[in-house]
Order: structure tokens, then C-alpha cells, then sequence
């Protein structure tokens, strides 16, 4: 066996040398990392203050806005202090306010004790605020229709005039014109073709103004509408807030746990996440072991290669050798997944969480699951299945063609056949149990994604042995063909055997 | 030269209708350097292949190193395939390194000995170089070290000298003469008979699968009729009628080539001129080449050889 493994440690030696193999590793928990981080991060460093003016030909919006803004201001404040309390580093300065336990602040008696200087803590410093309205500019009239106003704001909306503040330059972020007639305009559907409220930016994507905005503007005019009505403001608010209660429960569960929570719904569509890791993987692996194989063959190393072993150990060594590689990946991709799941779910407080709602429970829950279910062992398991299946039927694919070239075009099927799990991978989770998963999870080809899909919902026991024993025999079948076929094909010049050829290879 | 280290016994190989190799038999004595010569196409590669067990042959015994499969003494032999090929992003020491490894030798003393190859055959710049970066020659000189790294008893070369520039050329031979020197044993197919004339202790021919020559370079030579090459303004008819001479045959430039028996000394040819008063301008008695050999029992298979 001596021979295998050396080609084998070749293989992972030449494989792991690339640009290409170190870029997949660190990508993945790369992006991971930067999709929780950057967030965090850019609300950290803030965005400088966006300066915006405001038109409020009718006068009734501009008030209610201000006093919406600066609302959302003190929450960004206050969650802010609570952070820098909860941090520790000037605990002395929080005395008495300070849970003694999971050390969140207690605002409102903070506040109520400091008044005004609430924000006055030694080493804290406020965060910026997110947008500041600017005066208009002189020419511009506080009533002026949104149409005029919109003509004399373009220099500044498209920066070519900055606004002063503070004696220095700012760019104008946006304008929020209300026309006076507004409140006519939204009756009925009249609304239809006019332009009602305008915002105008050069920046669509951060919408957190405009959705201000548009909400006040229309909470303020459904108010209105209401005390026209000679309705109380304050009850139709109440009615609106009733919601009958909804619980989904789930009869497999105990007694008393039934109810399905957030983590029953990830336990649910974890499973796909890896089943997409799986498909990536048996994919990424497939290329290489074309490539190694092809590029064995053309370059007719081959042949110096059997001079030295023999086919079975070549074909053995190259599997070992690439699985290695795909392990190596798969396992950082997993180990980089459970360590940012851990540390992130480490770091949130029960109170945090229960006042973020549910999301924040999610590295926690994932956590949980991955610790107490099968998860992880059946996809360490599904992943050498799969991948002994698919190299198998590459591996003979690589040893009839000449060039990638020629390869490529068989590769085709295969990728075709390979969608299929792909695209039910959404679908099988919502039944996991039914007749097409239990269907396709009997067909060697789809066992391992299909299986995996199933894995958390609780497969009946003779499904999963019997497509397991099913999967191992016809994973040993592929690679004893495949290795027929190999040791013919490999040595063999000129045109890819006919289909006919590889049968009596098979039966050789 | 001791017992053959190399036998093969009525060895066939076909492949549907078509036969590559018919009927070979040849036996290679240890310590000595073995052409293996043909035209393109001849079955040579093919031969090779089933000595080295790659392939297996239809019918036929090989014998090798005393045993019947090649796979069995694969540490103990070296192998250079007629199409060179590396791997593009190893590093030169690090291919010859690996081969060495695959024949068994340890990590350290594949290393060390790939550095010392490459040194020896002025390579020793290249060795931190991936391949991709090498010339062909340099490639292909790299491929032989990896094929000798492992100190082979028996080494097949595969046309090791094709694509190769007279320069390399001759280190290639160089290479193969050092083989021989420490004992080891080389067999090598060509279609170059000038390599084969400088190298070979003895060789073969085969052409369309079967082996036409199989001996010494002299016994070779010693097939073709020695000829004697003059030039004279008289009239050379007396000759004729020597014992020696088995024909005369007029050459286009007036010249004529005296071919002689088998055995006959070429001395009786020119005593007989001077006995006849004939005045050479010209009296030159070469050996026959290798090459007259090749064409002679080639023939028309051997054009395509010769003008390569």
C-alpha cells in the first residue's frame, strides 16, 4: 500500500500548493466572518451624518419628523451606553445601575438620576448621529412647491455645491419635499401617476430615511383621518394592535414542548445548508480529479506511473489524495462555521436576545443543534459516499478522454444529473418524509443529498439502512467498474472508447 | 555477459485483426547496452510496454530479472516512455525525488540523489525550477533522472533521444554509458542508427512486428556483402573473374562498387589491379553501416526511418 499513499500525499501535497485550494478555504469563513462583521463593524464606525433639507410646503410633516429622528437618535444612544456599560471598562462610573449578573444597564433609572447629562460618562462618546436636517438655502422659500424646489436643489443633491456647516463642507444627502396638497392626494387611490412626497438622492440604497418618512407621513394622515371621523386617535391605535395568538405545534415532540420554535425551523433547513455544502464540495473535488487524471494521461506520466504500481494502487492513491483535500476543506468550512456560531453566540446575553427577538437566537440555536444531532457524523458520512460515488464515475470518465476539452462535454451529464438534488433541496425539507424524497432517496446517485435533507426530520429506520446499505453497493459497484475501465482506458491513445468498447471492458 | 536479465519467448501482442507484435524472441544478456531498432510504427513501444508489463502480451512468455512479471522487480527497473510528459508545477528535484519514492527509495535519499543527478548532468540551476519552466531537453533529461534515480539494474528508453539537440544528444549518451559502466543493464529503441552504432553492445531490428536482426553491431554488418568503391579510366572487366568479387556494379559518376564474397579480403581486389595495370584515381574499402543494414533489411519500411 506503500505506493498509495505516496501518490496519494502528492496529490494533497500539489493540490494544497495552489492559489486555487488556499482561496476556497479561507473564502468561506472569509465571507462568513465579513457577512456578521461588516454590519457591526459600519455601525460601529458610523457613517459620517447624512445632512438632508426638508420642504414642508403644507407645514404639518416637518415637526412630526424632527421629533421621529431625534426619537430614533436617543434609542441609538441608549443601546450605545448599554454596550459600553455592559463592556466593563468603567464600571465604577455605573455604580448601583449595573445588573450584578449579566450587567445591562438599567436605563430608565439611569436617566431619571442623571437627566439631562445621561450621556455624560468618562471614555464614552455617543455615537454621530445618522442624519441631521440642514437649513434650506437662502433662495429657497420653507413653503416653495416640491417641483421648484427640487429645480433649485439639484447642484447641491448632485454635490456640485456642498452645504456649510460648522464653517465646513458637506454634501447634501437628500431632500424630503411634502407638496401642501398631500393630504388630498392620498385619498383613495388618487394617488395613481402624481408624485406625492419626493425624495430625492443620489443614494437609493440606504432606504432608512425614506421609510422615516413615508411612515410618519402616513401614520400622521391616518390620524387626521380619524379624528375627522370623530374617531379617537388612541382607540383605533388599540384595535389595531389586537392579534389573535397563532401557535404551530408539533405531535412527534413530548408533551409540553410542542410548540415549534425558531430552532425547530433551522433544525428543519440546516440540513440544507449542508446539503449544499456537499454539492459544492463533490463538485469542487470532481474538477481536480478530472484535471489530475487527464493531465496524467495527455502528459503520458501515465505510463512511467505504471512502470512503478499498479493501477489498482494509482486509483486508490488519487481518490485518497483528493478525498484528503476534500475533507481538509470541508472540515475548515465546518470548524470556521462552529467556531463563529459559538463565539458570536457567546457574546449575546439572554436579555439582549429576548429584546432582539428571534434572530439573535440563531448562532445559538445552530449550536445547539449541531451538538445534539446527527448532523455532523451523517455528513462526514454522506460526504465519502457521495464523493467515492462521483469520483468513481469521474475517474473512469478521466481515463477515456484525451483531453479536458473532451471531458468537459461527458462532465455536462453529469453536472445535468447533479442539479436534480439541487433543486429539490428547498423542496424536501417542507416534506421530508413524502413519497418523492422517500422515492429518491432509494436511487444511489441522490442517496447522499437526499438522505442528508432528511436527516433531523427523523427518517423511518428502514430507509435509512437500507439506503445506506443500498449506497454502499453501488458505491463499491461504481469503483469496481471504475476501475476496470480505468485500467483499460488509461493506457489506451486516440479516439474515447465507443459505449459498446466499455461494456466489454466492464465484462473483461 | 552472463545469463540474459531479459527474455522474451514467441511474444505476441494483437489487438482485433491487427498484429503489433509477431513472434518475438530475444534474450538480453545483464551489464550490456541493447538497441532496440525499427521504423515508426514497427512495435516497439509495444515490446517495451509488455517487458514492462503495462501492457500484457497476447501469447508469449517475458521473463525479467528472472521473474515472469515485471510489476513483481519494479523497484530494480527504470522506464522512459516515448512521449515525455512531467508535472507542470513540480519542481524538477522534487519529480525525480517522487519517481525515486514510488520505486521504493526513503524520502531523505530520494532527495539527496536527485540533487546529485542533477548536478552531474548540469542541471543543478533547475532544480528549484517547476518544470513548466523547463526547455524540452532540459524536461526531457529531468525525466531520465527520474527514471535512473532509484540506480535501476535494468533501464528501458523509449526513443530517449528524440526532440533532443546534438548538445544533449550527447549527455543522453553520456547518461547511458555511465549506466553501463556500473553494470546496469539498457535497452533503447531508436530509429537513429548513429546513436545505436556508438552505444549499442548489441541490437535488434524489428520492423511490422517482427525482428528482423538480432546480434552484435559487427554480426550486423557482417549481413551486408562488403563493397569496395573505385574509380579508374580502364577497363576493370578482369576483376570479374576473381574469386573474391562477387559482382561489379557500375555507379553513375563512372565509378564502379566491387562487391565482394563473403570472407574475401579486399587486399586481393587491389593486388589484382595492379596485376592488371589498371590505374585507380580512387580505392576505397569501407565497412558497411549500420544504416546499410537497417535499409537493406528494412527496405521500404525504412524510408520514412531515414529521413527523419
Amino acid at each position: 500500500m506503500r505506493p498509495a499513499f505516496l501518490i496519494a500525499w502528492r496529490e494533497f501535497a500539489e493540490n494544497a500548493k495552489t492559489k486555487g485550494f488556499w482561496l476556497g478555504l479561507l473564502l468561506f469563513p472569509a465571507i462568513i466572518t465579513a457577512s456578521i462583521q461588516i454590519p457591526v463593524l459600519l455601525e460601529k464606525k458610523g457613517t459620517p451624518t447624512r445632512r438632508f433639507v426638508m420642504v414642508d410646503a403644507g407645514g404639518g410633516f416637518a415637526p412630526l419628523l424632527r421629533e421621529k429622528l431625534a426619537a430614533d437618535e436617543t434609542r441609538r444612544q441608549e443601546e450605545a451606553l448599554r454596550d459600553f456599560a455592559r463592556g466593563g471598562a468603567r464600571e465604577e462610573a455605573f455604580a448601583g445601575f449595573l445588573d450584578p449578573t449579566d450587567k445591562q444597564l438599567d436605563l430608565a433609572r439611569w436617566r431619571a438620576a442623571r437627566g439631562a447629562d445621561w450621556l455624560e460618562v468618562p471614555g464614552f462618546k455617543p455615537p454621530a448621529p445618522r442624519f441631521a436636517e440642514s437649513p434650506l438655502p437662502d433662495d429657497i422659500a420653507a413653503d416653495a412647491r416640491p417641483d421648484d424646489a427640487a429645480r433649485r436643489l439639484r447642484p447641491w443633491l448632485r454635490g456640485e455645491r456642498k452645504l456649510s456647516v460648522d464653517g465646513k463642507e458637506a454634501p447634501l444627502f437628500a431632500a424630503v419635499l411634502i407638496p401642501a396638497d398631500l393630504a388630498e392626494l392620498a385619498q383613495g387611490d388618487g394617488s395613481k401617476g402624481r408624485r406625492g412626497i419626493q425624495y430625492w438622492s443620489e443614494n437609493l440604497a440606504d432606504v432608512a430615511l425614506p421609510q422615516l418618512v413615508e411612515n410618519t407621513v402616513n401614520a400622521e394622515l391616518r390620524r387626521r383621518g380619524y379624528t375627522a371621523h370623530g374617531l379617537d386617535p388612541a382607540t383605533v391605535q388599540a384595535i389595531e394592535r389586537t392579534r389573535a395568538p397563532m401557535t404551530s405545534l408539533d405531535p412527534k415532540k413530548a408533551e409540553g414542548e410542542e410548540a415549534v420554535g425558531l430552532a425547530d425551523r433551522i433544525r428543519q433547513w440546516l440540513p440544507s445548508a449542508f446539503v449544499y455544502l456537499l454539492w459544492v464540495a463533490i463538485f469542487a473535488i470532481a474538477q481536480i480529479l478530472l484535471t489530475s487524471v487527464i493531465e496524467e494521461r495527455s502528459n503520458r506520466i501515465i505510463e512511467v506511473l505504471l512502470s512503478s504500481v499498479t493501477p489498482g494502487e494509482l486509483m486508490v492513491g488519487k481518490l485518497l489524495g483528493i478525498a484528503s483535500i476534500g475533507l481538509t476543506m470541508l472540515t475548515v468550512w465546518i470548524g470556521s462555521l462552529v467556531v463563529i456560531v459559538v463565539w458570536k453566540a457567546s457574546g449575546i446575553s439572554p436579555a439582549q436576545a429576548a429584546a432582539a427577538g428571534g434572530m439573535a437566537q440563531l448562532p445559538g440555536d445552530v449550536a445547539t443543534i449541531l451538538r445534539t444531532t446527527w448532523l455532523l457524523p451523517a455528513f462526514g458520512m454522506y460526504f465519502l459516499l457521495g464523493f467515492l460515488f462521483y469520483s468513481g464515475l469521474i475517474l473512469a470518465l478521466g481515463s477515456t478522454c484525451n483531453t479536458l476539452k473532451e471531458a468537459q462535454s461527458f462532465m455536462g451529464v453529469i453536472v445535468l444529473f447533479l442539479m436534480v438534488p439541487l433543486m429539490l433541496m428547498t423542496y424536501i425539507p417542507r416534506d421530508p418524509n413524502g413519497p418523492l424524497a422517500t422515492a429518491l432517496s432509494w436511487f444511489p446517485p441522490y442517496t447522499p443529498f437526499v438522505m442528508m435533507n432528511r436527516v433531523t426530520a427523523d427518517p423511518p429506520m428502514r430507509d435509512v439502512v437500507g439506503t445506506l446499505v443500498l449506497m454502499v453497493v453501488a458505491t463499491a459497484g461504481v469503483l469496481w467498474g471504475a476501475g476496470k475501465i480505468f485500467r483499460m482506458g488509461i493506457l489506451r491513445t486516440g479516439q474515447p472508447p465507443r459505449l459498446l468498447e466499455l461494456f466489454r471492458w466492464l465484462r473483461s | 555477459m552472463t545469463a540474459p536479465v531479459l527474455e522474451l519467448r514467441n511474444v505476441t501482442k494483437t489487438y482485433g485483426t491487427f498484429t503489433a507484435v509477431d513472434d518475438l524472441s530475444l534474450s538480453v544478456p545483464a551489464g550490456c547496452v541493447h538497441g532496440f531498432l525499427g521504423p515508426n510504427g514497427a512495435g516497439k513501444t509495444t515490446s517495451l510496454r509488455m517487458i514492462l508489463e503495462i501492457i500484457r502480451p497476447t501469447s508469449g512468455t517475458i521473463t525479467l530479472l528472472g521473474s515472469p512479471s515485471a510489476l513483481a522487480v519494479r523497484g530494480r527497473i527504470g522506464y522512459l516512455p516515448e512521449e515525455k510528459g512531467l508535472y507542470k508545477k513540480m519542481k524538477a528535484w522534487a519529480i525525480i525525488a517522487y519517481f525515486a519514492t514510488l520505486k521504493g527509495m526513503g524520502h531523505r535519499a530520494a532527495k539527496a540523489r536527485a540533487f546529485e543527478l542533477l548536478e552531474r548532468y548540469g542541471l543543478k540551476d533547475f532544480a528549484e525550477a517547476k518544470t513548466e519552466a523547463l526547455s524540452k531537453g532540459m524536461g526531457q533529461k529531468v525525466q531520465v533522472l527520474a527514471a535512473i534515480a532509484h540506480d535501476p539494474e535494468f533501464v528501458i528508453l523509449d526513443e530517449p533521444f528524440s526532440g533532443l539537440d546534438p548538445v544533449n544528444q550527447t549527455v543522453m549518451e553520456d547518461i547511458i554509458t555511465d549506466l553501463r559502466k556500473r553494470g546496469r543493464t539498457v535497452i533503447f529503441s531508436t530509429h537513429v542508427m548513429a546513436h545505436a552504432e556508438r552505444l549499442c553492445d548489441r541490437l535488434a531490428i524489428i520492423a511490422k512486428g517482427r525482428k528482423l536482426f538480432d546480434g552484435t553491431p559487427a554480426e550486423a554488418r557482417e549481413t551486408l556483402p562488403r563493397r569496395v568503391r573505385i574509380q579508374t579510366a580502364d577497363d576493370i572487366a578482369p576483376l570479374r573473374s576473381l574469386p573474391e568479387v562477387a559482382d561489379l556494379l557500375p555507379m553513375a559518376d563512372g565509378g564502379c562498387e566491387v562487391e565482394l564474397r563473403h570472407g574475401a579480403d579486399a587486399q586481393a581486389v587491389l593486388q589484382a589491379c595492379f596485376a592488371h595495370g589498371i590505374r585507380l584515381r580512387t580505392f576505397r574499402f569501407d565497412e558497411p553501416t549500420l544504416h546499410d543494414v537497417f535499409v537493406k533489411l528494412v527496405g521500404p519500411d525504412a524510408k520514412e526511418a531515414m529521413y527523419r
